[in-house]
């Protein structure tokens, strides 16, 4: 298309991306073919209900997709390189060294039997061979200063420290080689609000000082709203709505977006019926006809019943919306 | 620090339940020791002579005396006087036998953890390949088959039809005792059946233990973030998961030492061997009822001195712990 | 615009080798649908039945009377004497098949008689919580800790001439440990769960919150329980009566060594008398373990979804890709 061809390629380009889970007798198909970008130094947040999916494409964008999972078809493009084709070799060099992971709970992220230290200087090892022992240890001190943790608790193991600071160990791992993006699945998610304040307001700043892009997973709509650029919101394996962060809520165009914005309670303003949405996500196996939220859906139309909605481009604002009531 | 004190605690209170018992299983059958022997004799014993014998086990007075008396006894590594080879008494060739089980089983032991631990590790690591779909099921259930069952196979092939392996005793009756390169390889020799024995019935649930601890393990997000961060699969085979999967087993070492002193006796019984095993058999064939409690007794203490070893390592592999 | 489009599903699965479950299966409880389906488990329940059916008509099938003289001494097996006799006359075969009556039924009694007694501790144990439990679990780590063989031989040499059925007794008193501290976990993981906690409010009484609730989420550990612990009580009573502990006059399989031993059954060279009962408790034990396979994966769902992973792997290689993390 032609906005193509005037901005710059974008870092990440997602297309028609499908994620299968494979079960015994069965398959349930998480992600069903969604579209998205990722631009240079750009925070885009992928929202959603639990069980939505957004996960799955996370791993599935690190190529660290587990089995039982499949990534049956779609493309991604890092810097124009096709990531599902990666073979051993390429893929060690993408992970990690141009793509990095913060996990959710970094209690369960860390090897509980090896000193802290040991875990980020192996990393560093396993990608600069060359480097001698002082210049792995002194990147390890930089990533501990990076993320605010005292140095002389650099030898210790990771049930000494508290949830917060593991957390930070973990983003401290995921930048010691510089990447270019960092997916990050619900960091904060099993933190309390003032320590989440705080690793949030850490990454801000380091993505502002290294400009590296960020994926940021969460269903914490107002949390994304802060810290990322755009955000995606994606319903039952489907993306089903991308716009800027600052449009998500205040001109929302799907009507799940809209009443996810109201089911949100301002902290200012004028007291408000919380209104929630009502039934709950389709279960894989037993998937509706056409759009998959209409049953959910006040605004629902006949059409949207029988014939699933595409992902249409708004010229104007970029945003994207699947929803036959948007046109 | 603390939890070893705790444990060490625990095994003193559960070696304490094993001495009461002790106390307690011969005096609530009808009869005791001393009557048992003059029925045996049909009756010819003075009034004197089975006083004397009844004191002697310790049978006399109230129950309260009889128990003080036999933890005073125990005390002093008394265990009486042995019946089969009187009047020597029973500690002297309790330790005798015992030190021959302990070499046995310490010798099995370390073999059969260390076959399966290595084998489980191969097995979880190409897991579904023909080594797991093959071995993985034969040894689970080598570790079914009874201890007195591979023993007699053994025996049989290795004995009797072809004639590899000597048909019993720990060393040969000429072989001379002492820190010799040329001892230690006879001993070995005649402890290699009764050891190996010992070792197919056990290794496996070792092998299955590890290999399932690390099945599980690769599913954790620290093992799926190794592998991201384009560690070698060699490094997070072993410093990420076998690392991690063999803390469980090493509980499980402790758990099983009781398991495995049983098999040991009956292997002893099948190869001859002069450990506890066999002494305790002829104990109770003859009734030689001071050598059938005292085996109990240095058998639970062998069982919680080895689980207190493994709470030691347990402490040493396991950060968590101190 | 749609690169590498993605099969749809049921292609996807004709591609991997998956087929749609059978409608039975899916009408049987999960827990027998799990073991039937297992090629494993299925195996070990097939044999194991054959060797039940075999005990349990031993009267109608066995052609000699097990406990007398029925032929010439140390016989060679022939027409007569499908597996030839002992030292002392007696039909080996005729044996075997009484000998699985007598093996079979202390291996279930004493698993059956263990299980009951760790559910129940280790339910007490974790329902209750507090000083209960923390006397529980020091009983249930002495049981554990204590070694039972040497045990079981002071019992059994104070009692002489211990009958199968006082050594079903003495192998479940010794054998309920590893049940109870499962069972145990398990029910604390589960007293927590929403739905107790809403019996509770309601005010249910607390054994029937037990028993409806809490139990039937726990039914493939008590099962898996059961099937080790019967292993233990087949492998530990034949050990026992072998070194002479049991009753030599009863015929079981154990005995039936014992008395192989005695004969120097190896050193004559008759081995009719020390192989069959040898084998006969082999591929007991086997069945057992191969039926304990399926349970494992009951209780370890991670297990079964190992299960597929041979065929993702098979699909991505046929398409030259590899997978991304184990």
């Amino acid at each position: 298309m032609s906005s193509d061809l005037i901005a710059p390629m974008p870092l990440l380009q997602v297309r028609n991306l499908t994620v299968d889970y494979i079960g015994e007798n069965a398959i349930a198909r998480a992600v069903n073919g969604i579209d998205f970008d990722i631009a240079e130094g750009e925070a885009f947040g992928l929202a959603g209900e639990s069980g939505c999916g957004k996960s799955t494409v996370a791993f599935a964008l690190a190529r660290l997709t587990r089995l039982p999972g499949l990534v049956s078809g779609g493309s991604i493009r890092f810097r124009g390189e096709e990531v599902l084709d990666f073979g051993p070799e390429r893929l060690r060099k993408y992970r990690w060294n141009e793509v990095s992971f913060v996990f959710q709970s970094a209690m369960n992220a860390l090897n509980p039997v090896m000193r802290v230290s040991e875990q980020i200087m192996d990393t560093v090892r396993a990608h600069q061979p060359k480097a001698t022992g002082d210049e792995v240890r002194a990147r390890a001190l930089e990533m501990f200063d990076l993320v605010g943790i005292p140095s002389r608790r650099l030898d210790d193991y990771p049930h000494q420290f508290s949830g917060g600071m593991r957390q930070r160990i973990g983003i401290a791992i995921a930048m010691c080689l510089n990447p270019r993006l960092v997916i990050m699945d619900e960091p904060t998610t099993a933190l309390d609000v003032v320590v989440q304040r705080d690793i949030i307001e850490q990454i801000c700043d380091l993505k502002n000082n290294l400009g590296f892009s960020v994926l940021f997973i969460t269903h914490d709509l107002g949390l994304m709203i802060e810290f990322c650029d755009r955000i995606g919101v994606m319903y039952a394996g489907e993306l089903v709505e991308t716009a800027a962060a600052d449009q998500i809520l205040t001109a929302p165009r799907h009507p799940y977006t809209r009443a996810l914005g109201q089911s949100f309670p301002p902290l200012t303003g004028p007291r408000r019926r919380l209104e929630g949405i009502a039934g709950s996500p389709p279960p894989l196996s037993a998937l509706p006809q056409g759009c998959r939220f209409s049953p959910r859906c006040t605004s629902a139309v006949a059409l949207c019943g029988i014939e699933v909605p595409t992902l249409q481009t708004d010229p104007q604002t970029k945003g994207q919306v699947a929803c036959h009531l948007a046109q | 620090m603390r939890f070893l004190v705790q444990r060490l605690f625990f095994y003193i209170a559960a070696f304490m339940v094993a001495v009461t018992l002790n106390f307690f299983i011969p005096r609530l059958m009808p009869g005791d020791p001393a009557t048992m022997l003059f029925i045996s004799l049909h009756g010819k014993m003075r009034q004197d002579q089975f006083a004397a014998l009844k004191r002697s086990y310790g049978f006399d007075g109230s129950l309260w005396d009889q128990f003080v008396a036999y933890l005073g006894k125990l005390a002093h590594l008394d265990f009486g006087i042995s019946t089969i080879n009187f009047p020597e008494p029973t500690s002297s060739l309790l330790f005798y036998a015992a030190g021959w089980t302990l070499f046995l089983v310490g010798l099995a032991t370390v073999v059969s953890f260390a076959m399966g631990i290595f084998m489980g590790i191969y097995a979880a690591w190409h897991r579904g390949g023909f080594f797991d779909s093959v071995f993985t099921p034969v040894n689970v259930m080598l570790n079914a088959f009874t201890p007195a069952i591979v023993a007699l196979i053994l025996f049989y092939v290795f004995c009797i039809h072809w004639r590899v392996f000597p048909l019993g005793r720990a060393h040969g009756l000429d072989d001379q005792p002492g820190w010799t390169w040329h001892y230690l390889t006879v001993l070995v020799y005649y402890a290699a059946l009764p050891v190996a024995s010992i070792v197919i019935v056990n290794f496996g649930s070792w092998h299955l233990g590890m290999r399932n601890t690390m099945i599980n393990l690769l599913n954790e997000d620290f093992v799926v973030l190794a592998k991201a961060k384009g560690l070698s699969d060699r490094r997070i085979r072993n410093q990420y998961v076998a690392r991690n999967a063999i803390l469980p087993q090493i509980t499980s070492l402790a758990m099983s030492m009781g398991f495995v002193l049983g098999g040991a006796l009956i292997t002893e019984v099948v190869f001859n061997y002069p450990g506890l095993g066999k002494f305790t058999l002829t104990a109770i064939q003859s009734r030689d009822y001071s050598f059938i409690q005292a085996q109990l007794l240095i058998l639970t203490a062998s069982v919680l001195i080895a689980n207190l070893i493994s709470d030691v390592l347990n402490v040493i592999f396991d950060p968590r712990l101190r | 615009m749609n690169p590498n489009p993605a099969p749809s599903l049921p292609d996807l699965m004709k591609s991997l080798g998956l087929r749609q479950k059978p409608g039975w299966v899916s009408r049987l409880p999960s827990g027998l649908a799990a073991v039937l389906t297992n090629r494993k488990g299925l195996a070990g329940l097939v044999i194991l039945t054959l060797i039940l059916l075999m005990g349990l008509f031993a009267p109608l099938l066995a052609p000699y009377d097990p406990f007398h003289r029925a032929g010439p001494p140390s016989a060679p097996p022939d027409f007569d004497y499908l597996l030839g006799t002992t030292r002392l006359g007696k039909d080996v075969f005729s044996q075997m098949l009484y000998g699985a009556r007598a093996s079979l039924t202390v291996g279930f009694v004493a698993g059956i008689a263990a299980t009951v007694i760790g559910v129940i501790v280790g339910i007490s144990s974790g329902y209750f919580g507090g000083r209960i439990d923390e006397v529980l679990t020091f009983f249930v780590n002495v049981v554990l800790v204590l070694p039972a063989l040497p045990l079981i031989i002071v019992f059994a040499a104070y009692v002489d001439k211990a009958s199968p059925l006082v050594i079903a007794i003495v192998l479940a008193a010794t054998g309920w440990g590893w049940s109870a501290r499962v069972i145990r976990t398990q029910t604390i993981a589960l007293r927590d769960r929403d739905f107790v906690l809403a019996a509770e409010l309601l005010g249910e009484r607390k054994w029937r919150i037990i028993l409806i609730e809490i139990f039937p989420n726990m039914f493939s550990f008590v099962v898996g329980g059961f099937v080790l612990g019967t292993i233990y009580a087949i492998i530990a009573e034949a050990g026992l009566e072998f070194i002479g502990l049991g009753n030599p006059a009863s015929v079981t399989w154990g005995t039936m060594l014992f008395w192989a031993q005695r004969n120097a059954a190896l050193t004559t060279g008759a081995w009719w008398e020390v192989w069959p009962p040898c084998i006969a408790i082999m591929v007991t034990a086997a069945a057992l373990v191969l039926i304990n396979f399926s349970v494992d994966e009951l209780t370890n769902p991670q297990l079964r979804a190992a299960r597929n992973a041979r065929r993702i792997r098979r699909y991505l290689r046929q398409r030259n890709r590899s997978p991304d993390v184990f």
